[in-house]
This record gives C-alpha cells, structure tokens and sequence, in this order.
C-alpha cells in the first residue's frame, strides 16, 4: 500500500508540474517558434484527411493555411510556418492544455461542456447528425433503429443522443472512421452514424460508392469551431478575424466550393440558411 | 496550464457507473483472457520440451505464429476476419451476444497464451532432466511424469514471470476498445467526451489500473509463498538449496 501511494504522489507531482511552465500567450509562443502548430484528423473526407497522393489536406486545413495564416503572419510581421498534428476526440483537449498545438481544426463540434475547457472561434461549419447504410436497409433515421447494431465514432456527440434517446439500440463505439466504416461494411452493424457531410465523405471515399445511403433527417445540431486554449483573446480574435474576413471576402465560398461544390471532393452545396447564418457571424471591422 | 481541474467529474451523475462497469469489463475479459491463455500456455509450453518433434513443431508455430504478431493485429482479425468465416447461425449469435467481447477475450487468451508458454517451457527447462528421468524409471508413463511432477514443479517456478505476464495481460485488456468493447480505458474516454475532463478521466484509469495491478502482483506473491515446498526450490531469503 504505501509503495502506490508514492505512485500517486509521483504522478500528481508530474500533473502539477506541468501547470507551472506556461506563463507565455499562445501568440508568443508562435512569436518565438515560427510555427503554428495545429491538431487534425488524418481520416475525415473532406475536413482532414490523407489523400490519393499522401498529401494531408482538407477543407478545415486549407481555411487554416489560407485565412487564418495570413493574419497571423501580419500580426507577428513574418512567416509563420504551419506544422500539423495527428489528434482525435479523445486527445485534441489533451492536446492543447498541454501546448502540444495551438488550435484544433478538423471536425469538432462546439458544445457548452467544451467550453468549459477549450475556447472557440465562430462556427466555420453547419451540420448535424445521420446515418450511413447499406441501400435498402431497415434503417430509415433515428425512429427506426431500436434494437439495431449501431457504429459511432467514440468521443462524438452522436453516440451521447442516441444512448439518451434511443437507449434499446445496440451502440457499439470506435475510435475512427475507418474502423466504423470496416464494421458496417463487413455487416458487423446495421448502421453508422455521425455527423450527415463526413458520413456524405466516407461514402464519396468508399470503393463503390452507389452501394450506399446516408438516411435519416439530421437528429443533432453539429457545429464545427476550432478550438483553443481557453483565456487567451489575442490569439482567438486572430482566427476569428482570418474566418470572418475570408466569409466577407468571399474567399471561404472559393474554398468551400474547392471542396464541397458540384467538382468538389464532397458535393454538398451550401443552403442559403447557413450562408446566411455564416455571414452574420462576421462583425463590422 | 489554463486547466481547470473538477475531480467531482469522476463521481457525479453517471460517469461513477461507467467506471464501474469498466472495471467489471476489464475484470471480465482479464479472467477469461487469463483462463485461456494459461490452458494454452501449459498445453503449447509442455509440448515444446516432449521428446517427441512433431509436438514440438507444433507447438513452437503456435508460439512464433502468435506472438510476433501485435495484439492490435490480433484484435482486428478476431473481430473483422474470424466472424465471417463462421456459419450463419453462429455469426447471429455472436452479433446477438456482444461479438466485440468475445473477439476481445479471443485475441487476448490466444496471443497472451503464445508468450505464457515461453515462461512455462523456461519452468521445465530449469528442472533438471535427471528428474524426468528419475520419475521415467518409476515407471511413470510421460504424460504422467509431465502431469504428476514436471509441471507442478515447474508452475511453482514460474510464478515470478507470470506475474509479469498476468499484469501486462490485464494491462493490454485496454486494446480492446479499439473494437468498441467498453472497458475501463473506453470508459475513462466516454467520461472525457461527456465532460470534457481528459485529465480527471485519465487520471482515474490511471489509479485503477495501478490498484488492479497491485492487487493481482500482491496475490501472486501470496500463491508463490503458499505452495512453495520447503527444500525443494531455493530462496533467496531461506537460504536452503
């Protein structure tokens, strides 16, 4: 007994320690390194992902390169260059409480619970929650999937409704889309769920696309920020201003149109609801 | 850090269930893993030192085919390429009966059973030949010798590296949330999303895990002492030989 407590103390020893080393803002921090370094997804068509020629691009990394780089690197008057970090659900907090990156960009959806611990800029995207299935399947959205085998990515949002809503569905959870994916092709579940564009990428990215469906009308409101340390304002309204300057611009439509648009990786045409409600995010300068 | 710690994350509404639960999961598939990788590792370790190649062969695939494999690996093909192989009935069963458990406790048992029987092999390799020998000229058939003194000697002296491999055993329970079995490390996940409390989470699965352990090295420590025959295999403190 008295060697685990030592673990213990050990182990809140190296927590504490950690908290003393931060006094500088993150800005600073880009300042000194001459990097921002972001945390994204490397499976999550057409946001983050690894693509045919095993280049890591997507929308979410492109709004990063394209709006808000150029902000920064006015701000801190040089080239700040852009370093990318594998993170997932499960550590993209971790991650930045702990200064591994500066700012979460890929697919997260801003909730009040995050809040408490990460900041976020304005919502950059508009989506909710579906089901991808194979065509002709039972499975027409939330109402009929009682009793069902059900994927969801762990650490989603969608897994948390339907365990509230829906508690006789079979919920099985993975840690990516892949592995999700894998299941449902392999008839392991009757169904995936997540939110309905990255379900609309997985089925572009799939080998034979017309084998399936995204069914259901949306049972959640996903909207995506990127993330930050909480309590630092300068560097959260340099990315709010890269956002809300490329949505004024116009230069957030060339990009969304780049990857959503009808030669687009994901065609998912923007609804002139969420064009509008994307404009009104953007404050006068 | 600008990390607000809220340790109560661990024990209001229903996150002290779901660390519960993993727990019982993680037990689960820890005993069952255990049973099975034991049985293998008795079974493939005493094959290993029979004077008979064929059995040894076979064996000795056993052990190399599934330990130098990673157990990621493992876990995948038990749960995507073993179902399908299986007929319908059972495949619906299966999917019936939580499939990701099974597969879980399949993968563990089978790749921990490979490394258990290399510790049992270096149990009955320590054991003199003259004593197989000695009980051969008994007049005890092999399997005899093997079952009635080589093994009971041998499982006594391997206990230190079991436990080792009891603990890493219960350790690497965790791989199996990457086939959605929730257990304690899928638990202390499900806790950080519901919260967004990763370090409390990952904090809590921590302590777990070390008191688990602990507990699983302290009774092994207690099995050694309780079966150990006096005389017959030396120790350190005794000083007898």
């Amino acid at each position: 007994m008295k060697r685990s407590v030592g673990f213990l103390v050990l182990f809140l020893l190296i927590v504490s320690a950690t908290g003393l080393s931060l006094a500088q803002s993150t800005l600073e921090k880009i300042d000194k390194s001459g990097v921002l370094v972001i945390g994204t997804r490397n499976g999550s068509p057409p946001f983050a992902y690894i693509n045919k020629n095993n280049d890591w691009v997507g929308f979410s990394i492109d709004l990063v390169e394209q709006t808000i780089l150029p902000v920064l690197n006015k701000k801190l008057n040089k080239q700040i260059k852009l370093e990318k970090k594998e993170s997932a659900p499960a550590t993209r907090i971790p991650l930045l409480t702990s200064n591994a990156v500066d700012l979460i960009a890929e697919t997260m959806t801003d909730t009040q619970a995050r809040r408490d611990q990460v900041d976020f800029s304005l919502t950059f995207f508009v989506t909710g929650a579906q089901f991808l299935v194979r065509k002709g399947s039972p499975v027409k959205g939330i109402e009929s999937i009682a009793g069902k085998r059900i994927a969801a990515q762990q650490g989603s949002t969608n897994a948390k409704i339907i365990r509230e809503k829906v508690p006789t569905a079979k919920l099985v959870e993975f840690q990516d889309q892949p592995a999700a994916f894998q299941a449902l092709s392999q008839r392991q579940v009757d169904a995936y769920t997540n939110d309905g564009i990255q379900l609309a990428g997985l089925r572009a990215k799939a080998p034979k696309p017309d084998e399936w469906a995204v069914a259901g009308d949306f049972f959640s409101y996903e909207p995506y920020g990127m993330a930050m340390r909480k309590n630092d304002s300068d560097f959260r309204h340099v990315v709010n201003v890269g956002l809300m300057d490329a949505i004024a611009s116009g230069r957030y439509l060339e990009i969304y149109e780049k990857w959503f648009g009808a030669k687009g990786e994901v065609p998912y045409p923007l609804t002139p609801e969420n064009k509008r409600f994307l404009q009104l995010q953007v404050v006068p300068k | 850090m600008n990390y607000h710690f809220n340790w109560s994350v661990l024990w209001t509404g229903q996150t002290g269930g779901w660390l519960l639960q993993g727990v019982v999961t993680t037990l689960q598939i820890f005993a069952l893993g255990l049973l099975i990788a034991i049985a293998l590792g008795i079974v493939a370790g005493a094959l290993r030192t029979v004077p008979l190649a064929p059995l040894r062969w076979l064996a000795g695939g056993y052990v190399e085919f599934f330990r130098n494999v990673p157990l990621l690996v493992w876990m995948f093909f038990w749960y995507f390429a073993m179902p399908p192989l299986l007929p319908q009935g059972i495949q619906d069963w299966l999917f019936a009966h939580g499939v990701e458990f099974w597969a879980a406790v399949c993968a563990i048992g089978v790749y921990h059973g490979a490394r258990f029987s290399e510790v049992m092999r270096a149990g009955i390799q320590s054991i003199p030949k003259t004593q197989l020998e000695a009980a051969l000229s008994t007049g005890l058939t092999v399997g005899q010798a093997y079952r009635l003194i080589i093994i009971p000697i041998a499982m006594r002296l391997i206990i230190p590296p079991a436990t080792n491999e009891t603990v890493n055993l219960l350790k690497n329970s965790s791989v199996a949330l990457t086939i959605g079995v929730a257990e304690l490390t899928f638990q202390t996940r499900q806790i950080e999303t519901y919260t967004a409390k990763a370090f409390e989470a990952l904090a809590a699965g921590t302590i777990i895990y070390l008191i688990l352990c602990l507990t699983v090295a302290s009774m092994m420590a207690y099995v050694e002492r309780r079966v150990a025959i006096p005389g017959m295999i030396a120790h350190g403190q005794s000083g007898a030989s």
